[in-house]
């Protein structure tokens, strides 16, 4: 396996999606390749620090709070009409 | 309680069940809008019209339909239209980017210290890096990555192919990658 090769595979990867055969070609190309290994490292990295900032991302309380307010209104509505 | 059973007292207009949906997903589906508008009034207004049409849609839901998904597809939906009515968006932009892409920067900033890597500069970087995508790139990354959906919900939600979800991811994160690497090359020692 070329670098071409892994950086078209890394993905799949990473996703454990190669088939067993491709996987083990693309283990021993990082074994010995040291900017491939840069590149899946740092892309793993890159996936967690958006992860970890990502999940934090929340609808303030008092706007999840309002919204929640008017959809119950209108679960209330909807009910006085189908009655 | 399942999703057939979340349906099934949705139907009785039970709001102790709404307030369960609500809990749920609502903020999956907020760091979904903010993520592709860039505005928080906008994500609400995305939110509020998901669940109003999973009100209005209730007595009519499909047995198996997974609800998150569903509320995922109208809120996607939604963020597109809204997308589209800006001035600044071209179709273009929404249909994804093409090409191969290597990636040219290969320091290893993996072992920075925690505070180079989680400072708000960084953080400011980050958001600037996955702005830059176009809008698909951003959503698969964001429903694949960040909120770890698997890779048939998200050809769902988004209404592409699995082939076109992998390939959206694998270039997003190349993108990202890169981005992120430039920016800490320079704070490596
Ligand atoms: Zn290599």
């Amino acid at each position: 396996m070329q670098c071409d090769d892994l950086v078209r595979y890394l993905s799949d990867y990473l996703d454990h999606n190669l088939e067993e055969s491709l996987a083990a070609e693309a283990q021993a190309h990082l074994a010995s390749c040291h900017n491939c290994r840069v590149v899946l490292d740092t892309t793993q990295q890159t996936i967690l620090l958006y992860r970890e900032r990502g999940k934090q991302l929340a609808m303030p309380a008092a706007r999840h709070a309002h919204l929640f307010a008017q959809l119950a209104k209108a679960l209330k509505a909807e009910d006085e009409i189908s009655e | 309680m399942d999703d057939v059973a979340l349906l099934d007292a949705l139907k009785q207009r039970d709001s102790s069940v709404l307030a369960a949906l609500f809990t749920r997903h609502a903020d999956a589906l907020y760091r979904l809008a903010v993520r592709l508008l860039g505005d928080e009034q906008q994500a609400d207004g995305v939110v509020q019209t998901a669940f109003l049409a999973l009100l209005d849609h209730a007595d009519r839901f499909e047995g198996r339909a997974n609800i998150g998904t569903w509320l995922y597809r109208v809120a996607y939906n939604e963020c597109l239209m809204r997308l589209r009515a800006a001035p600044s968006v071209s179709l273009d932009d929404l249909a994804g980017e093409s090409g191969e892409f290597m990636p040219s920067c290969l320091v290893d900033w993996r072992n920075l210290p925690e505070e180079a890597l989680l400072n708000e500069e960084a953080h400011a970087e980050m958001e600037r890096a996955i702005n830059s995508l176009t809008p698909t790139l951003r959503a698969v990354f964001t429903l694949r990555d960040v909120e770890e959906l698997s890779v048939s919900e998200t050809a769902h939600i988004l209404n592409l192919s699995e082939a076109a979800v992998k390939t959206n991811l694998h270039r997003a994160r190349l993108h990202l990658r890169e981005r992120l690497s430039r920016y800490f090359e320079g704070r490596h020692t």
